[in-house]
């Protein structure tokens, strides 16, 4: 193992031994400040060792807003799934999508971070909803203290982080430099000349419209091609959210299609699901004041 | 025209399937497609016997039966003198015995599998003679047997009958056993062929060592003394008679006890280049026969006195086999095959008729219960009189010519043995034994006839404790075995004697209004096929034997005409004539002077020779002496197996399976705790140690 | 320019946001939180499918990304519509009353709420803040954490 796979395994170490100190007992028992401390420090150290294996994306500034959401997302997460207050999850998970936001921002994926923003702020919003109507009405209840098994659970999830770093460091290291699969296709333009990309050109005798062209030319379309920082300026002029919606609608119309019709199920499934058969009629509600346990819980039933 | 000789089993089983699907609508009427199946059967049968007269013997392949490696079985049939010879004998008598069992089995409650049974018995054995390898032979050998097993134990909730059912195939898959590692034997040394045609080729055989010959000779008798009833194990035939009456005239006279006696026959070809072997045979066939009479001279029931004289005469046809030395061959199995034709008229008819006395006595079958039925059961007398004639070997009956022909064979052997190496005095021997057994013969059958017909008249009451209180006969005979344990003892009899008044019955007290549903007549139905086997009884030896019919039939089977070397003249013995009819006519004249009417003298012959009178009529212990070996060590070996069987295996395939159940209730059931996050987290858990696996191995 | 290692950067935030959503979603027993646990887990997704598509060069990754925000949604909706027929019939949230797919025989689960040892009352950092009482009380009975801190 070279330097960085003993870093990877140090900062996975640490964060899942303070992400078990930080995750609540698993019989209820009030954890020590000192172990939260404990947990806290060594989660905070993780995140901060983490660090070591962002590459700088460029100048200061995208550096320290990088480095910014990368820690917020991360440290957040630790902090949704071990706060003893669903309230608390809900909020530290909105900065999780808020971070997460902000990457996608660096990315270039403007649209989607708005959307994000958007579908989750409103997700979480109604999920603020719940937890108050329903977690909070009789204060914190038991089962938040409780966790279910958190020392298996830390160690299988952090089994898995460290399978997957330890697969993206292989990658990595060996020269140095990784060169994508599939070549990156420059502009839309060099794509629909009869002749084929640069790369290709080595790599055998290949027929024009046959072969791993062949295959590209219908797999990605002009439309589906990224903006290019190289490319000639009346490419690069195409607005962000235009392009993608070209893309939407010609490449993927089908699976828009489809996710419209599953979102529609979806609403109609979740109001079948959560309305009552039997709406409570005023008449019966009376009734429920007047303290009859029995047409209670006939009612109760009968809603459910 | 051979390609008929298919049908010959086809109608029969037609016949056997249709009373069988169809019995529970045809119910009293299940007899007719079984009888019209054999009778067309009969037909066929008649129509290939008068092929081979015409056109000489042939093949026939139904199909390719068994194709396996070297291992080459076609369902082949033979049609040559022998085969239709045995055909048209089966296939008649069965006609007769169903037509007759459609009598007797009236109003049986199982009447339609009594007739399917009877269907696939004769499908068995015709199947049985025509096969032309020894493979298929052996397939149907084993469907005699199992269509055996099931008529003897055909009512099966009688302890007796079940037991002597078990006891009829156990003894016959000791014989099995012989005949499967006698087809195995020949099956390595016959360049892996079991044809006739190969097997049975006289060129083939001077190739195979006398040793190898004498062992598959042997193997092969060995399975004949089973289902042929020859001694060592004869034991199930008389204990067959727990059967309904018609099974025991097709067992005794057409289908099963024959099969060994023909498959002899057909390897006789085989058995002549042995001469050890033939006279093994002839010295077990005359021992059967003499021990085999010695017993049926002391037996009271009418029907064990038949079976005896079966187990007897089957003795003569071994004997007769076992003659075939040298030139005499040819002779020898014509002889023996003319006495299985003529026995099986004979046989059968005493058969039939003792069912016939059994049905109007309303089930019982003790010869000491009733007497003089001469009167009420005319036809049946007069029947029975013919069979025990044709069975005495009186002149011009049946019996006298083929007995005649017996007595020839061997007194022609005895001269001929010492030519092949076999001491002549052996042969001479046997053929003494043979001409006593004969006198001895003549004797019980007398004595069953003038017991039964003759002296006055007396009937078993309603209540006696033999008789069936119903029309339904589910009580055939126990009476042998009830003689030694219930009736007061068979040494006090021995010594009381049997003649007069042999038991103090209890038909004699009261209320003698015998008429009641005793002592009438047979029906038709019944006695119609007794005056048919009557007359071939009487005429068949007249007609087939001194002519020369069966004779120049039975050597159109391939190879008959040259065995032996070169033929002899037919020389009529005149010596043997005499004796033997001399034998017969002092045997009844004996029996007439002992039973026609109470006469004290059995009594006292009895008393004098008492050790002898008492292991004849306890069938000289060998069902004793076989319960104290064979049984009794075959019992240890089973309760040995069991207890392996119980203590070891048992417990660990109880082991093996607690294993699993352990596994799932301690170790795995936990598990399944109902907690979907004990789920996903196993999910997670796998998912990692599979990708960490993959990257670092 | 997106190079390898800046792809790095985002497959790292994304495998991270995919682990501890697992952890929160293995650990926790509220209904809801493992639902923001889940949802943690398709943003880590979501996060490493924009790198992937920028490193490509084309909008894959983002529809790809699109189309999971709208199962999520959909998921959303499904999910917390159970939640509230769940809680309906249990009157709580956790997870460990639904239990029905246990081995038949075996006895629940030890951390069962109602069989669990009591827990030790300290006043700790799960206590909510002391807050100056405003109007009148609530009727609710109080658990003895809620109580004020010393």
């Amino acid at each position: 193992m070279n330097r960085d796979q003993w870093l990877a395994t140090c900062v996975i170490f640490l964060g899942g031994l303070g992400t078990w100190l930080l995750l609540p007992h698993k019989h209820g028992k009030i954890k020590a400040r000192l172990t939260q401390g404990c947990g806290a420090a060594l989660s905070i150290l993780a995140l901060l060792l983490l660090s070591a294996f962002y590459t700088s994306p460029g100048p200061f500034l995208p550096n320290v807003f990088f480095w910014v959401f990368a820690t917020s997302a991360v440290g957040s997460g630790i902090l949704t799934i071990t706060s003893r207050n669903p309230v608390y999850s809900a909020l530290w998970f909105a900065s999780v999508v808020l971070s997460t936001s902000g990457l996608f921002l660096l990315a270039g994926a403007s649209f989607l971070a708005a959307g994000t923003i958007i579908v989750y702020a409103g997700a979480i919003i109604v999920t603020f909803l719940f937890v108050i109507m329903l977690a909070q009405s009789e204060g914190q209840a038991l089962y938040d203290r409780m966790a279910r098994a958190p020392g298996a659970a830390t160690l299988s999830g952090f089994a898995l982080l460290w399978a997957v770093f330890y697969a993206l460091l292989m990658v990595r290291s060996p020269g140095g430099d990784f060169k994508p699969v599939v070549p990156r296709l420059t502009s839309a333009s060099e794509f629909v000349k009869p002749t084929l990309p640069g790369n290709f050109k080595n790599s055998g005798p290949v027929l024009p419209g046959s072969g791993p062209a062949f295959v590209l030319a219908s797999a990605i379309r002009p439309t589906a091609l990224l903006a290019d920082d190289r490319a000639p300026a009346p490419k690069k002029s195409v607005p962000h959210v235009a392009a993608l919606g070209a893309t939407l609608f010609t490449d993927h119309l089908i699976a828009v299609e489809v996710a419209g019709t599953l979102l529609f199920i979806a609403l109609v499934g979740a109001i079948s699901m959560a309305t009552p058969r039997t709406p409570i009629r005023p008449v019966d509600r009376e009734a429920i004041s007047a303290g009859d346990p029995a047409q209670a819980r006939a009612l109760a039933n009968m809603t459910n | 025209m051979i390609s008929l000789a298919v049908l010959v089993p086809l109608f029969p089983l037609l016949g056997a399937l249709v009373a069988a699907i169809g019995g529970k609508w045809l119910k009293g009427l299940s007899h007719w497609p079984v009888i019209v199946g054999i009778g067309a059967a009969f037909f066929v049968s008649l129509l290939l016997y008068n092929s081979v007269d015409r056109l000489g013997d042939s093949r026939v392949v139904i199909f390719n039966w068994i194709d396996a490696g070297d291992l080459h079985v076609p369902f082949q049939f033979r049609i040559d003198g022998l085969t239709t010879m045995m055909l048209t004998m089966v296939t008649f008598v069965a006609t007769l015995v169903a037509i007759f069992a459609s009598g007797y089995m009236h109003g049986d409650p199982a009447y339609p599998r009594f007739f399917a049974l009877v269907g696939l018995f004769v499908f068995s054995m015709t199947g049985l003679v025509l096969s032309n390898n020894y493979v298929l032979t052996y397939a149907f050998w084993e469907g005699v047997g199992v269509c055996s097993y099931l008529l003897v134990g055909f009512w099966h909730a009688k302890p007796a009958a079940a037991a002597a059912a078990k006891k009829a195939f156990l003894v016959n898959r000791v014989g099995d056993f012989g005949f499967a590692i006698a087809i195995f034997w020949m099956w390595t040394i016959f360049g892996h062929s079991l044809s006739y045609d190969d097997v049975l080729n006289e060129r083939t055989l001077e190739t195979i060592p006398h040793g190898t010959r004498l062992g598959i000779a042997l193997l092969l008798f060995w399975a004949a003394t089973a289902k042929s009833a020859q001694i060592p194990l004869y034991v199930w035939l008389p204990d067959a008679m727990e059967g309904p009456t018609p099974v025991s005239a097709l067992i005794h006279a057409a289908t099963m006890v024959t099969a060994g006696v023909y498959l002899i026959a057909r390897s006789s070809l085989l058995f002549v280049t042995v001469p050890g072997a033939q006279a093994t045979i002839a010295v077990v066939g005359c021992l059967t026969a003499l021990l085999a009479a010695l017993i049926a001279l002391t037996q009271t029931d009418l029907k064990r006195v038949m079976a005896y004289s079966t187990v007897s005469q089957l003795g003569y046809m071994f004997m007769a086999l076992g003659a075939g030395v040298g030139s005499v061959a040819k002779f020898a199995v014509v002889a023996a095959m003319f006495h299985l034709f003529t026995h099986a008229f004979f046989k059968a008819l005493l058969f039939l008729a003792s069912g016939s006395v059994m049905h109007a006595m309303g089930g019982v079958i003790d010869m000491r219960r009733f007497r003089g039925l001469r009167h009420r059961l005319p036809y049946t007398h007069l029947t029975f009189l013919c069979g025990g004639l044709a069975l005495s070997g009186i002149p011009i009956t049946a019996g006298f010519f083929s007995k005649d022909e017996i007595l020839a064979a061997l007194n022609m052997a005895a001269h001929e043995a010492p030519r092949v190496g076999i001491p002549g005095w052996i042969y001479g021997l046997v053929y003494w034994t043979a001409l006593f057994t004969a006198l001895l013969t003549a004797f019980y059958t007398g004595r069953a006839y003038f017991w039964t017909f003759w002296g006055p008249e007396r009937l078993p009451g309603p209540d006696d404790p033999e008789a069936t209180p119903s029309e339904t006969q589910v009580q055939s005979s126990t009476v042998a075995h009830h003689v030694s344990t219930e009736l007061p003892s068979a040494d006090a009899q021995a010594a009381h004697g049997i003649s007069e008044e042999p038991v103090a019955h209890a038909d004699d007290h009261g209320h003698g209004d015998h008429d009641s549903h005793f002592g009438q007549e047979s029906p038709p139905i019944m006695w119609v096929p007794l005056a048919i086997l009557a007359g071939f009884a009487l005429l068949a030896g007249l007609a087939f034997g001194p002519t020369g019919i069966f004779e120049k039939h039975l050597v159109r089977t391939p190879g008959f005409e040259e065995m032996g070397g070169h033929a002899v003249a037919h020389a009529f013995d005149w010596a043997s004539v005499l004796l033997g009819s001399a034998a017969g006519v002092l045997g009844l004249g004996l029996a007439y002077l002992f039973y026609a009417s109470p006469s004290p003298l059995p009594a006292r012959i009895a008393a004098n020779l008492g050790g002898l009178y008492r292991a004849s009529l306890n069938k000289f212990y060998i069902d004793e002496f076989y319960d104290a070996t064979v049984v009794r060590f075959t019992w240890l070996a089973a309760a040995i197996s069991r207890a392996v069987d119980e203590y070891v295996v048992h417990n660990l395939v109880l082991s093996v399976a607690w294993l699993p159940r352990f596994v799932g209730r301690r170790v795995l059931g936990p598990l399944q705790n109902g907690l979907m996050q004990y789920y996903a987290a196993a999910t997670a858990l796998g998912v990692a140690c599979l990708l960490l696996i993959l990257l670092l191995f | 320019m997106f190079p390898f290692d800046l792809l790095a950067n985002y497959l790292i935030v994304g495998a991270a946001l995919m682990a501890i959503g697992m952890v929160g979603f293995l650990a926790r027993r509220n209904l809801i939180v493992m639902f923001l646990s889940a949802e943690m887990m398709l943003q880590g997704v979501a996060v490493t499918l924009v790198g992937f598509g920028r490193f490509h060069g084309n909008w894959t990754g983002q529809v790809f990304t699109i189309i999971i925000l709208t199962v999520a949604a959909s998921e959303a909706a499904i999910a917390l519509a159970l939640v509230l027929v769940l809680f309906k019939r249990r009157s709580s949230l956790d997870v460990s009353l639904w239990n029905d797919l246990r081995e038949p025989g075996l006895p629940l689960s030890v951390e069962n709420p109602d069989e669990a040892e009591a827990p030790e009352i300290v006043p700790g950092p799960e206590s909510y803040p002391h807050l100056t009482v405003a109007g009148i009380e609530p009727p609710h009975p109080r658990q003895p954490w809620e109580r004020p801190r010393d």
